[in-house]
């Protein structure tokens, strides 16, 4: 059996959660440990993914995560690219500087192929196109996190927005609401970039609102998110109707909606009226229009009119319009209604995600393509947090090395290792996308190796010292880091890479 | 947070006996008062996960402990009934491992790794590469999830 030559698209948790699953399921004990190879691929210069560019600055401990990446890293078995972008669509990248690397040459130099890419493009609400002032809450957090594709884009105009509307009731809403209503001197600490501070330090943001479309018992924030935002240090949330706060008759509620409604009924910390800013939940609202503010009422604080359609919910808990609606003043709309895949190959756009059956890439017919899978949000959608994505990936690796080497693997447990589903005959595989064998088994191909040589294509040996940087950085300032971006990085290692030349 | 712990002298130590989430015993350990239960699970290379290393972010060290022993512990804070909540196969014997700290009379405390779901395919135009709980599976987006309850297989 030719080696395992595996490509991961993205360099993210899952990938890393695969890979490191892998790679401790092929000891140096075990006769096949040195019969695979791992080679991520990630249009982000930086590994790590939603770990660096998603989760909130004031969540530093889930970042923990990374220390055992850079452990799984440390195998020699395993190398990262950064800032090339497979293209498995027409689609320009979003990152102009990457390196383009055609998913043909990943299909001719790789044995196995996993797509970890996650789920980048936000939803969108049908009613409320995008403009200046109706943004998805992903550009504001690539904002924040100073992610590749906004370089060069401008910030949002907080100095001149004093009432923002969040639709959509997850977390990324309130990681947004959070940014928006902590004082710059209590975020200033975390890894939020100085010219991110300096815009929320001429913030004149005094309210948000969070608009959902059914009620708290519905809602997918989770029980911790809800609880910092009714400890907010300087802002208080406006009363609920008594009416929200009632279960219904007979309900049962799960643990989770238990604590949520507690939270809700016991408040802010602060009460409404205490502190310079504010927020409120719209429960059971449904945006149907945005539009500038008639004329006679115009203030320029708040520009726009946001027509909101009240709902009920139907016997099976769907959002039904009563047909009342109120309209609401309002500087900013961010809308946060999840996110669904790219159009890669093998995704299907009515799941939002690519087909996949027991982890292995499924195609249009019900064809398992050999050897290629999905893992993480690619595979099962924009939902669920570290502890899944782990779940999801132990399992999706266990599945490729037992597809690849049957029978040889059972886990502590005594059950076989990988999945339940059997891989089943040549007859119900489609054609074989992937190279059955390979030249080399641990080169990437030739337009990576330039890119490596040019300083285009980053190693995670380049990351880690971009890392120490960055902390160093922080370090001067009383911050947990102080970022750089692409370009800075690269002159950065292009320095140092300059020095040990000049010393050697 | 979980550091490096040292391993008492051989009979001195408090006892726990780690298994597998079918009841098979993975290992009887002896660890020192005070110690928590994900720093000795590595130091003794059972398999419990901590992704955010013991600062209450994550509940990768979900464990279930048994109900004597469970009932002599501290109720947990605020932050980990948080995670707990997204814990996937809560039970009312769930704790944290990284919150867990050992005292003499947990001597002989059994903790449980909660099963891992296994791939497993729906028929019809549901196709789960795993199927995780953590509370409700959301309201957004054009699949509504939450009137499912998927099956989990053990």
């Amino acid at each position: 059996m030719a080696p395992i030559k595996l490509a991961i698209i993205g360099a993210g948790p899952s990938s890393f959660y695969v890979a490191s699953r892998l790679l401790s399921l092929l000891p140096p004990t075990s006769p096949r440990h040195s019969a695979i190879n791992i080679h991520m691929y990630d249009r982000l210069w930086a590994p790590h993914g939603l770990v660096r560019y998603g989760v909130a600055p004031d969540h530093p401990e889930v970042k923990n995560c990374t220390n055992k990446f850079d452990g799984t890293a440390k195998d020699p078995r395993l190398r990262f690219f950064g800032n090339v972008n497979v293209t498995t669509t027409a689609a320009a990248s979003p990152i102009p500087h990457n390196l383009s690397l055609p998913f043909s040459s990943l299909l001719q130099n790789y044995t196995h192929l996993l797509f970890s890419s996650g789920c980048t493009i936000p939803t969108l609400h049908p009613a409320l196109p995008p403009s200046d002032r109706c943004v998805p809450a992903l550009s504001f957090v690539h904002w924040y996190t100073q992610h590749p594709s906004v370089a060069d884009k401008p910030p949002p105009p907080l100095e001149r927005l004093e009432h923002v509307s969040i639709i959509g009731q997850g977390n990324v809403s309130l990681d947004v609401a959070r940014m928006l209503l902590t004082p710059p001197s209590t975020l200033e600490k975390y890894d939020v970039p100085n010219n991110v501070l300096d815009v929320l330090r001429k913030s004149a943001v005094k309210h948000v609102s969070i608009v959902g479309r059914r009620g708290p018992l519905e809602a997918a924030f989770t029980t911790k998110e809800l609880r910092e935002m009714m400890n907010l240090e300087v802002a208080s949330m406006e009363p609920l109707d008594p009416g929200l706060l009632l279960v219904p008759e007979g309900e049962k509620l799960t643990r989770q909606q238990q604590r949520t409604m507690q939270l809700l009924q016991k408040g802010s910390k602060n009460k409404p009226g205490s502190t310079p800013k504010t927020w409120s939940f719209e429960f059971f609202r449904s945006p149907t229009h945005l539009a500038p503010a008639p004329e006679d009422t115009k203030s320029s604080a708040y520009p726009l009119s946001l027509t909101l359609a009240h709902n009920t919910l139907s016997e099976t808990k769907r959002a039904v319009p009563t047909g009342a609606s109120s309209t609401l003043r309002t500087s900013m709309v961010v809308t946060s209604l999840g996110h669904h895949g790219e159009p890669s190959a093998w995704y299907d756009s009515a799941l939002g995600h690519i087909r996949t059956v027991g982890g292995r890439v499924v195609n249009e017919h019900g064809q398992t393509l050999r050897n290629v899978y999905a893992s993480g949000w690619a595979a099962m959608g924009a939902r669920g947090v570290l502890a899944s994505t782990m779940m999801d990936a132990y399992a999706v690796a266990d599945t490729i090395l037992s597809d690849a080497f049957p029978g040889e693997f059972r886990k502590d447990d005594g059950d076989a290792l990988g999945s339940v589903v059997p891989l089943g005959d040549v007859s119900k595989s489609a054609e074989p996308v992937l190279a059955g064998s390979v030249t080399s088994p641990d080169s990437p191909p030739a337009e990576v190796v330039r890119g490596l040589e040019d300083g285009v294509v980053t190693s995670y040996e380049d990351w880690k010292m971009v890392d120490a940087e960055e902390v160093r950085r922080g370090e001067v300032c009383g911050k947990e880091r102080e970022r750089m971006g692409w370009e800075e990085a690269r002159r950065f290692l292009q320095a140092k890479c300059g020095d040990s030349v000049a010393q050697s | 947070r979980h550091g490096n712990v040292t391993r008492p002298k051989p009979g001195t130590g408090v006892k726990v006996h780690f298994k597998d989430s079918k009841g098979n015993l993975l290992k009887t350990v002896e660890a020192n008062e005070g110690d928590d239960l994900l720093s000795i699970a590595h130091e003794h290379d059972i398999d419990l996960e901590g992704a955010c290393e013991g600062s209450v972010a994550c509940s990768t060290c979900h464990v279930i402990l048994s109900s004597e022993h469970y009932d002599l512990l501290p109720e947990p804070e605020d932050d980990e009934n948080d995670m707990l909540d997204m814990a996937f196969g809560l039970t009312d014997t769930s704790r944290l491992g990284c919150q867990v700290h050992l005292t003499r009379e947990l001597d002989g405390m059994v903790a449980t790794l909660p099963s891992a779901t296994r791939n497993m395919f729906v028929d019809g135009e549901w196709n789960y590469g795993i199927v995780v709980s953590h509370g409700r599976m959301g309201a957004h987006g054009r699949m509504d999830l939450q009137e499912r309850n998927p099956l989990i297989i053990n």
